[in-house]
């Protein structure tokens, strides 16, 4: 009899599970929402694993959240053949991950260095919680997480619904917006449409952010609220001085190794860019990096054909237009700063 | 390897599979301790070696001890394997906070002496097997039970992977006779494990980490004093997080090896339902507990040796139990206080006069009573209902010293929660607020109305489509709250 009850009962939570999984999945797609993957410590580390592959086949990019939205890997590996590995973490600064790699005796590739004024030169710590989070991550993965990985990889490829950002429990339930009591800090969130993340850890905004100007504006919003809660001054004097050496060292161990390295300052627009020029002087920060580390850069202003592009929400690129960025990047870097692609070559 | 991933999914189905092929019942077994060497191995490989260690040593130590009858040598032996086993546990998981300490102590002493600080790596688990390879040696020197009659029975014994990492803390005659004989769960074994399981993974996963972590995790890691109602939230949100946690595991623990066809231990009995704190160590951590009870309290002398002493032994077991816990005098704070409610607790009963409560849990694992269980552990009244919040909210002022990183955020924390400050930070949102009030709520009544009887007792008189609807709901709110596989709390124990 309670044998009976069990059993029953389990064939209905297997009809009830199905249907419900089933329903709710073609109703995330029918909302505009695609495959997207968890930008977390297991993607990261799957891909700072790939960054000893021959510097003959492949480049990697640390930086923030623009690199990852304005390169677009699939433009980017078709015309180099060269394998980008992207360890850029949005809202982020690159300096713990560039650390991380200088540090590494096995890296001697070519690295690409995505400055954002605002995040790299604060030394802010909130700033690197991120890189911290999936360095960490990446030095005690157990051979139990690299294995769920792989699967929880095989179901996001699937199942649009597995998008934790936008589509758990939490993310929907903070979607309330249930009024808080004052004093309680309420950083503004993101709206659904705002981001995919690939496999490749590509992020791009998604066709219903870039027509949907009351989306665009809520991340305006959320750049706004940056700008005001961030009390301290942009990094000067002994301070500014430090955090450049500190990258010269890194820089200087990665060529040591016969790598190479290369900044790069992707697009921003309107009133962001404004204020960044303004904060930012690029005399004070973007020249001082150059001539610092020694290294190449690529500045977005001092090339027509990528200063021109307007980002929906003042920071990164629309798809269309990263495709267009990442070749004019492409053509910069090979006629320009004497980037070399072998796999170029051949093809 | 943690329940809460999708490597053990496919571990697991791997198991079941394995352990339904018509193999002999050596080569199942054999199947089963490969699959738990695995299962810990996927954590981290090397501190297998030291499962070895401890399973090597303990079933030729407690053999010895068994049939050896020379005293001198028996006790040299009990020895030794008490070395052992402690020791291991003392390097790894008290080898920084001793050398820490004497590292002060000296210091004060006016030597200076600054050692560099270990970089020791706590095994998973160490101290739930090293307490079930204890018991094990130590019943052997009593000759309380039969040695295990072969090393494959005594290693899965210790290492069955549902209770290896977090227990329950088993002992020989739970589960060695289980291995003697040819085992198959039936099917209603099978559907009983598996919605065990789901109701555990739902409580850690859905309630515990998505639900209440983060609130518990704003307030006790908090640089600022914050409000009354945060502080409050704060507690409480880890006391939900702390048993949905914990139980989750051990309900997870008992489901997949009842999938099996074995039958482990409770070890948790709604303990926020608890009239008082003798009946609290009842239904929390049960195994710990009954643990403790047998192999520190009663061979300490128990109640036996007079009223002062019983007061001492109660004390004792309780800052060895807080020790037990985690390597921080915080923990022994947290025991102390639960030392200190039962003392109170005791004086009352004593001078009341009260018989002894006695609810309890039998060798296989059934919730039994042995004896009279008192009228006042029966009733569900209104003056046992105050009761059991009293105990409640006493319970929540020692989880804050279990919880804090150091006496500084306790002791911030508990002033918070007492007295009110200008200029406290207001932390939580109110979408947090609601979270913590609605499932702490529903937790305490959950655990009144559940106090007197068991989940799968309640399941059974449910109509079968509610069960099915029920069961759906919890898997669907687990797949739906999408939390990474985060470890257990009591793992760092």
């Amino acid at each position: 009899m309670n044998d009976t009850i069990f059993a029953k009962a389990g064939i209905l939570m297997l009809i009830l599970v199905g249907l419900s999984l089933v329903s709710w999945e073609y109703y995330v797609r029918s909302k505009g929402f695609d495959l997207s993957y968890d930008d977390a410590g297991p993607l990261w580390t799957d891909k700072r694993k790939q960054v000893y592959e021959s510097p003959d086949k492949s480049t990697v990019f640390v930086g923030s959240s623009r690199i990852k939205f304005d390169l677009d890997i699939d433009t980017w590996e078709s015309i180099t053949g060269d394998h980008a590995v992207q360890l850029a973490c949005v809202g982020s600064t690159p300096l713990p991950i560039l650390k991380n790699l200088a540090a590494d005796q096995k890296f001697a590739g070519k690295l690409v260095i995505d400055v954002t004024e605002g995040l790299f030169f604060s030394g802010a710590p909130n700033n690197a919680d991120r890189p911290q989070k999936n360095l960490t991550y990446y030095k005690d993965e157990t051979p139990a997480q690299w294995a769920s990985f792989q699967i929880d990889h095989l179901l996001e490829s699937k199942l649009a619904f597995l998008d934790k950002d936008r589509l758990s429990l939490n993310a929907m339930l903070s979607e309330t917006h249930i009024r808080n009591r004052p004093g309680v800090f309420e950083f503004p969130g993101f709206p659904p449409g705002f981001g995919r993340v690939k496999f490749n850890r590509q992020e791009y905004l998604t066709d219903l952010f870039v027509t949907d100007t009351a989306q665009q504006n809520r991340v305006k919003g959320v750049w706004n609220f940056v700008f005001k809660m961030s009390k301290e001054p942009p990094a000067s004097g002994a301070k500014l001085d430090s955090i450049l050496l500190s990258v010269k060292g890194d820089v200087d161990k990665i060529k040591a190794r016969g790598g190479q390295v290369i900044f790069v300052r992707t697009p921003s627009s309107g009133p962001f860019l404004q204020g960044e020029l303004m904060g930012f002087p690029r005399e004070k920060y973007w020249e001082r990096i150059l001539t610092t580390t020694n290294s190449p850069g690529i500045h977005f202003l001092d090339y027509p054909a990528i200063a021109h592009f307007e980002c929906p929400e003042f920071s990164h690129l629309k798809q269309p237009d990263a495709v267009l960025f990442t070749r004019e990047f492409i053509r910069i870097l090979t006629e320009e700063k004497g980037w070399r692609f072998p796999l170029m070559a051949r093809r | 390897m943690v329940f809460n991933s999708y490597t053990f999914i496919a571990f697991f189905i791997v198991v079941l599979i394995l352990h339904s092929l018509p193999f002999n019942w050596r080569t199942k077994k054999i199947n089963l301790l490969l699959a738990s060497y695995v299962f810990y191995a996927a954590w981290n490989p090397p501190f297998i070696l030291l499962l070895w260690l401890s399973t090597v040593v303990d079933y030729f130590v407690g053999r010895s001890l068994y049939h050896q009858e020379n005293k001198s040598k028996r006790r040299l032996l009990l020895i030794v394997s008490l070395i052992g086993n402690l020791g291991m546990l003392c390097f790894f998981k008290y080898g920084g906070f001793l050398l820490e300490n004497f590292t002060q102590l000296v210091n004060l002493l006016g030597m200076d002496y600054h050692p560099a600080k270990p970089n020791i790596i706590l095994p998973a688990g160490i101290s739930f097997y090293t307490f079930t390879t204890l018991c094990y040696t130590i019943d052997m020197y009593k000759r309380k039970s039969e040695p295990v009659k072969s090393i494959l029975d005594f290693s899965l014994f210790v290492t069955f992977f549902p209770h290896l990492v977090a227990g329950p803390i088993v002992r020989p005659p739970q589960l060695v006779p289980q291995f003697e004989t040819p085992r198959q769960a039936t099917r209603k074994q099978l559907l009983q494990g598996l919605f065990l399981l789901s109701l555990g993974l739902f409580m850690k996963v859905v309630l515990a980490d998505s639900m209440l972590a983060d609130s518990a995790n704003m307030v006790f890691d908090a640089h600022d004093r914050v409000s009354m109602l945060d502080a409050w939230m704060g507690v409480l949100a880890f006391s939900g997080q702390i048993f949905f946690d914990f139980a989750g595991y051990s309900t997870c623990a008992i489901g997949v090896a009842s999938c099996l066809g074995f039958i482990l231990p409770e070890n948790f009995l709604y303990p926020y339902a608890a009239i008082g704190f003798s009946d609290f160590w009842k239904r929390w951590h049960i195994t710990l507990s009954s643990w403790l009870r047998d192999y520190l309290y009663i061979p300490l002398g128990g109640n036996r040796s007079g009223t002062v002493r019983t007061y001492i032994n109660l004390m004792i077991t309780m800052l060895l139990g807080g020790l037990w816990h985690g390597a921080n005098w915080t923990f022994v704070v947290w025991g102390a206080l639960h030392g200190f409610y039962l003392w109170v607790e005791k004086l009352i009963a004593d001078v009341r006069k009260d018989p002894a409560r006695s609810i309890t849990v039998t060798p296989m694992g059934d919730v039994g009573v042995l004896g009279p269980v008192p009228e006042i552990l029966k009733k569900k009244n209104v003056r046992n209902f105050i009761l059991a919040l009293l105990t409640f909210l006493l319970i929540n002022v020692t989880w804050v010293f279990f919880r804090a990183p150091d006496f500084g955020s306790a002791w911030k924390l508990l002033s918070a929660m007492f007295f009110p400050f200008k200029d406290a930070a207001v932390l939580l949102t109110t979408l947090s607020i609601i979270k913590v009030s609605v499932i702490v709520t529903g937790m305490i009544i959950f655990h009144w109305l559940m106090r007197n009887t068991r989940v799968l007792v309640v399941a059974e008189k449910l109509p079968w489509w509610l069960l099915g609807v029920i069961w759906s709901v919890l898997l669907l709110l687990l797949i739906w709250s999408q939390e990474s596989s985060s470890s257990f709390i009591y793992f760092q124990f």
